[in-house]
């Protein structure tokens, strides 16, 4: 089975770690759909030379996601995004993980002289235009 | 893995006249290390290699590459390096594919299929005679003869300096090949960063004679933080954070850059003074302009 194409945008002159930025393309990918359970990763190889950096970078990536359990390694075959999705990670935890985010937004807010409800109304307007 | 430490120095010194120019060089490169080193002209990056490669006697202190004193490298720690110097001189009235042959003849495991991959790929004319080579294309040849035997150990000093977007983009291509085995190891100096960026698993910083940074790179870029810090009542004027590179504090606001940023260390700057903290993301030029500038400026407001 042929692994799935690339469509990584990689700033190696970027403050975040190369591997950081492989880390989080994937996750946001597999967040997003694109990347479904069972697919299969481009070899450290082909992705080292595709994306034009080291091979340390990229299996440090995939080692990291493997940790985390978005993906699982095949043996023989390479990198395959995991059946059971990052979702097993408890409600605390993927709150935990937004909070840092959410923290920029009110920051910002509160700097626009919003008040509370009118912070919290713009996360709302947001997520409905998701549905 | 055994981790095999390929070059070594303690202590290094090395003076020209009056004049020090490494003031004590403490360093230990592991195999499978892509180390960039990055430092101002005239920081000493050159005497370092040169050092390192034999081509100076240190003053004090010494340095080790494969275990031996490199002034004094036996014949088949020579045959597992490879050197390309700032300056590439080579005999001119000899063609490209003379001076690959006669370079082959020095080694007995020189790789012709590899020699003659890169020279396709460089675009250079194999009966063209090196005189009228351009810079560019003298640092090409530079390289081929200096990967023609897979050395083991890669020094480079400054490498893309005369190369152009496209070549440089070739280069780092084939330097990701030697690598991709985490067998070889590869030192070059540079000041291009994004190059750097790229390829390198370490960065060496040179300043003043001495080590500045030496570490990984991932790690680096993690730790090395630019904050941005404002508070509701003013900053008392020795206010300072640990691990500061440089602090400039004016009245209820500080912008300070450490190398030992954490959320846990930012999350205390907020209690401790109340402060809104901004953490920024800063790349290896960032970082290298940093170190470089004044590392204190106190302001009244």
């Amino acid at each position: 089975m042929a692994s799935v194409p690339i469509q990584f945008e990689i700033h190696p002159s970027s403050g975040v770690p190369i591997f950081r930025q492989i880390m989080d393309q994937v996750r946001a990918q597999v967040a997003s759909g694109r990347l479904k359970a069972g697919d299969l990763l481009p070899s450290v190889r082909q992705m080292g030379a595709e994306l034009q950096v080291n091979m340390m970078t990229v299996s440090k990536a995939y080692s990291r996601l493997e940790a985390e359990g978005v993906l699982e390694r095949d043996r023989g075959m390479g990198m395959r995004v995991r059946t059971a999705s990052p979702t097993s990670a408890s409600v605390g935890d993927r709150q935990q993980e937004l909070r840092e985010l959410v923290d920029h937004v009110v920051t910002r807010g509160l700097q626009l002289g919003l008040t509370d409800e009118q912070v919290v109304a713009v996360v709302k307007m947001v997520l409905k235009e998701r549905r | 893995m055994m981790s095999e430490l390929i070059i070594e120095s303690q202590s290094l010194h090395r003076s020209f006249g009056s004049t020090a120019v490494l003031q004590g060089i403490d360093l230990s490169i592991q195999r499978g290390m892509v180390v960039g080193l990055l430092g101002l002209n005239g920081s000493g990056k050159s005497t370092l290699i040169k050092c390192l490669l034999g081509l100076l006697r240190v003053s004090a202190g010494q340095a080790r590459v494969f275990g031996e004193d490199p002034w004094v490298l036996s014949g088949a720690a020579k045959a597992r390096l490879g050197y390309v110097p700032q300056d590439v001189k080579l005999y001119p009235w000899m063609t490209v594919s003379q001076v690959i042959g006669y370079t082959a003849a020095f080694y007995p495991k020189w790789d012709f299929a590899l020699s003659e991959k890169l020279t396709s790929r460089w675009d250079l004319d194999r009966g063209q005679r090196v005189g009228p080579l351009s810079p560019g294309q003298l640092q090409k040849l530079g390289l081929i003869l200096a990967l023609g035997h897979r050395p083991d150990l890669l020094i480079l000093d400054e490498p893309v300096a005369a190369l152009d977007p496209v070549a440089r983009r070739e280069f780092l291509k084939s330097l990701l090949e030697v690598t991709q085995d985490e067998q070889h190891t590869v030192l070059f100096s540079t000041h291009i960063t994004s190059d750097l960026e790229r390829v390198a698993s370490h960065v060496a910083l040179l300043k003043e004679g001495r080590l500045a940074l030496f570490e990984d790179l991932d790690t680096i870029k993690d730790r090395v933080k630019r904050l941005r810090i404002s508070t509701t009542g003013p900053l008392p004027h020795a206010f300072s954070v640990a691990g500061a590179l440089r602090t400039e504090v004016t009245g209820q606001t500080a912008l300070v850059a450490a190398t030992n940023v954490s959320d846990r260390m930012v999350n205390d700057l907020r209690s401790q003074w109340d402060a809104e903290v901004n953490v920024e993301d800063l790349n290896l030029e960032e970082i290298f302009l940093e170190l470089h500038q004044e590392p204190e400026r106190r302001l009244p407001i």
